[in-house]
């Protein structure tokens, strides 16, 4: 007994004289200046296919451009949010990287105490009261971007993707008639992921006939936290309407409609991100996602607060600056894509590019039953 | 034991005695400590192995275990880690109290998550509620109460199940877990979700006035007064636990069963009452988390407490005391964990891993000892001595 605990401690002798000889070593990592970025993901991994690890890698790619340290920190539950936030704080960060919604308020919190700080919401439009605190009544009363000129809430114009992936969706459609279903027509983002849709769409057939539905009036559960919800109404509104394509803007409550879609033999439609790589149980009727490009959003943004150019308030991310886009269109499915589909997806990428192709109506982001 | 010792000088005799005692009161804190050490050095070598993954190290980095503590140790000791190790590890003592005291009444309580996450909702509700138009004085300690209720009804439950059905506590806590994942879930999209929100979260407990106070640190370094609940608690459920009827009851219950109904004790009620107590800890340790780092939650919501309590219980042995320590030894592993991996380049997953182990360390221990206690009652061992010396020597 001894004997081995002899041995244990003399191992761990060894470890730490070894490491106290080397650990100045250990710790520093190559910098070419003196930029230190953290990024703060939401609770799950950072090789989550999804926010989380395109935001990390837009963020990795501005500090190797940049010779900056960059650190992630992975919460694992809400309670780390803050905490995780402010060890970047403490440690000197310069730029903060949060992800998601639900960091929303811990970081305009930051925010507020640390006005020296640069903030980087990604997904988030800063909500704030007259003092600059976060609101929950969603009143914004306060101008987030004079109130807390170094928070850069990134936003997407999701528009532009629904109207790519429209045009996809008119492509592959044989039928003629093509289906969208939302979450909650409230939700200005997934209402202009659905006006684009129409519209690209109606640009690629202007006789084809796109169905709308929502999974809920209310409901937030239903509409976007149920994928069995989900299959079960996409079911139906897939055998009423005789739809032949689905695009779902409904987060996991729409992986439901793609389900129902696989199950249909028709082809669905995903949002966000690559859905390809995310749920890989459509890939088999999955023709394309509507795409928010985080990782060049924020590689963007970053970029640009280095280089002393960024603004504080939301930051818009659209084709012009590669922010959004359609996934690969996929080689899994028995599609067979017209020939003429690469080329309007081009010109349409590049009508998007230059600002002259409206990709949304005049109330965009307010659904009045189009 | 006294035959052959009157040939001995007394002084001798007294060092001897003195010796048996220091072992004896040490034991109990040493197969824990060892428990510890023989964790990080297998932690050690599991950094030294696996360093040439990690980016920017070589493979067998052999510095890299002792640069990995001394940053947790530094994270631990900044502003930073000190008030999130109180904050970590308030849930931590609160959950772990009720996990130790299943263990001394021999129930096995794993249904810490599902009682942690509905304390939650119960103190969301109050908050939500109530919060805007009461003050803190009344909203906090009504939020807290309700945390505590909303727990105690979910330990009730696998307690009423145990002692009416036999349903074993293990199945049911297990099974009810995942019941109270989804109520939570539907409780913060649904009915505690903000009417004008465009994806589910609840409000934020500040904004209703349910914010526990900060006793030391400042707003970016806060300390919140869970810590002193879960401070209060150890010396109630201590006396609890060796001052009053029901503990020793509880005690009796959980050494044998079977005497303790015999000796007139309703085993029953215990059970359904030691459930419901330990229920009731994680749920306020769901309303403290809540109230304090948290603040605000989206469904999807939580936690790890139920499980890492049951670490915190067997690390203090089911001591209200031990506990403590243990409660504030994981919490100070939370809190140092980023800097490590911010510092040292080692994830921040080490520390999981080193709580697991030393969990394998413990169990095996009792394991062991329980062999050792079977050898005993068989007569392959003569003294109950050796059987201590025995699982003395399986702690090393």
């Amino acid at each position: 007994m001894t004997g081995k605990l002899r041995i244990a401690f003399s191992l761990l002798a060894a470890v730490v004289i070894a490491g106290a000889c080397s650990s100045s070593g250990a710790t520093s990592a190559p910098s070419g200046s003196s930029l230190k970025i953290g990024v703060v993901t939401d609770v799950g991994s950072v090789t989550d296919h999804t926010f989380n690890e395109y935001s990390y890698e837009g963020a990795k790619a501005a500090a190797t451009a940049l010779g900056a340290t960059i650190n992630v920190a992975v919460p694992a539950d809400a309670s780390d949010y803050s905490k995780d936030i402010q060890s970047f704080v403490d440690d000197k960060y310069n730029i903060i990287v949060t992800v998601g919604f639900n960091l929303g308020d811990a970081t305009i919190t930051a925010a507020k105490a640390n006005p020296n700080i640069w903030f980087v919401a990604v997904d988030v439009a800063p909500c704030v009261d007259p003092t600059g605190a976060p609101d929950d009544t969603f009143a914004c009363a306060g101008d987030a971007a004079t109130l807390l000129p170094k928070l850069i809430g990134i936003q997407f114009e999701e528009d532009q993707a629904g109207y790519l992936a429209g045009i996809v969706a008119a492509a592959v459609s044989t039928s003629g008639v093509i289906g969208q279903i939302g979450g909650i027509d409230n939700n200005p983002a997934v209402v202009r992921y659905m006006q684009g849709f129409q519209l690209g769409a109606a640009s690629y057939n202007p006789n084809i006939q796109v169905k709308t539905a929502w999974f809920s009036n209310g409901d937030l559960t239903k509409a976007y936290g149920d994928p069995v919800f989900g299959k079960t109404f996409s079911t139906q509104f897939i055998a009423q309407q005789g739809v032949d394509v689905v695009f779902q803007v409904a987060g996991s409550t729409g992986n439901g409609a793609l389900d129902a879609a696989c199950a249909a033999g028709i082809y669905g439609i995903g949002v966000d991100v690559d859905e390809y790589l995310t749920y890989p149980s459509a890939d088999r009727c999955l023709v394309t996602s509507a795409e928010k490009n985080v990782s060049a959003a924020v590689n963007q943004t970053v970029t640009a607060i280095a280089g002393k150019t960024a603004k504080g308030g939301i930051s818009k991310f659209n084709a012009a600056n590669n922010g959004v886009g359609y996934a690969p269109l996929s080689e899994n499915t028995l599609v067979t894509y017209p020939s003429d589909l690469q080329g309007k997806l081009d010109t349409a990428l590049a009508a998007m590019k230059s600002g002259t192709l409206p990709t949304c109506p005049a109330q965009c982001g307010t659904w009045s039953g189009q | 034991m006294s035959g052959p010792d009157t040939i001995q000088p007394p002084l001798a005799r007294a060092r001897k005695a003195i010796v048996r005692a220091i072992v004896a009161s040490a034991q109990p804190i040493a197969e824990p400590l060892v428990a510890i050490f023989l964790a990080l050095v297998v932690g050690a070598v599991g950094i030294t192995v696996f360093s040439g993954l990690l980016a920017g190290h070589s493979n067998f980095d052999i510095g890299l275990p002792a640069a990995a503590y001394l940053a947790l140790l530094g994270g631990v000791a900044s502003p930073n880690g000190i008030t999130s190790t109180l904050n970590y590890s308030t849930p931590l003592i609160l959950a772990g109290l009720g996990v130790g005291l299943g263990f001394k009444a021999g129930l096995f309580n794993i249904g810490g998550r599902g009682q942690f996450l509905f304390g939650t909702v119960g103190a969301m509700a109050v908050a939500t509620t109530v919060g805007a138009s009461q003050s803190s004085y009344i909203t906090v300690p009504l939020a807290l109460l309700a945390g505590a209720a909303f727990g105690a009804a979910a330990g009730f439950i696998p307690g009423f199940l145990k002692a009416t059905s036999g349903a074993h506590e293990v199945v049911t806590t297990i099974m009810l877990n995942y019941v109270f994942v989804f109520v939570t879930y539907w409780a913060i999209s649904g009915p505690l979700s903000l009417p004008n929100a465009h994806q589910p979260i609840t409000a934020d407990v500040t904004a209703r006035n349910a914010a526990l106070p900060i006793i030391f640190g400042d707003v970016q370094h806060p300390a919140y007064a869970g810590i002193l609940l879960a401070l209060a608690a150890v010396p109630i459920i201590w006396v609890l636990l060796y001052r009053t009827t029901l503990g020793f009851e509880i005690r009796s219950a959980g050494a044998n069963p079977d005497a303790a109904r015999y000796g007139g004790m309703k085993t029953n009620r215990l059970i359904v009452l030691t459930m419901s107590i330990a229920g009731l800890m994680s749920g306020l340790a769901g309303a403290t988390t809540l109230m304090g780092v948290v603040q605000q939650i989206a469904p999807g919501y939580d936690t790890t407490v139920g499980f890492d309590a049951i670490t915190v219980a067997l690390l203090g042995r089911s001591n209200p005391v031990g506990i403590l320590f243990s409660g504030l030894l994981l919490g100070a592993m939370r809190a140092g964990s980023q800097t490590m991996q911010v510092q040292a380049g080692v994830p921040a997953e080490l520390v999981d891993a080193l709580q697991a182990i030393i969990l394998v360390f413990l169990v095996v221990n009792a394991l062991r000892r329980w062999l050792d206690r079977r050898a005993a009652k068989r007569g392959s061992t003569p003294s109950v001595d050796a059987g201590a010396a025995q699982a003395a020597e399986g702690v090393a």
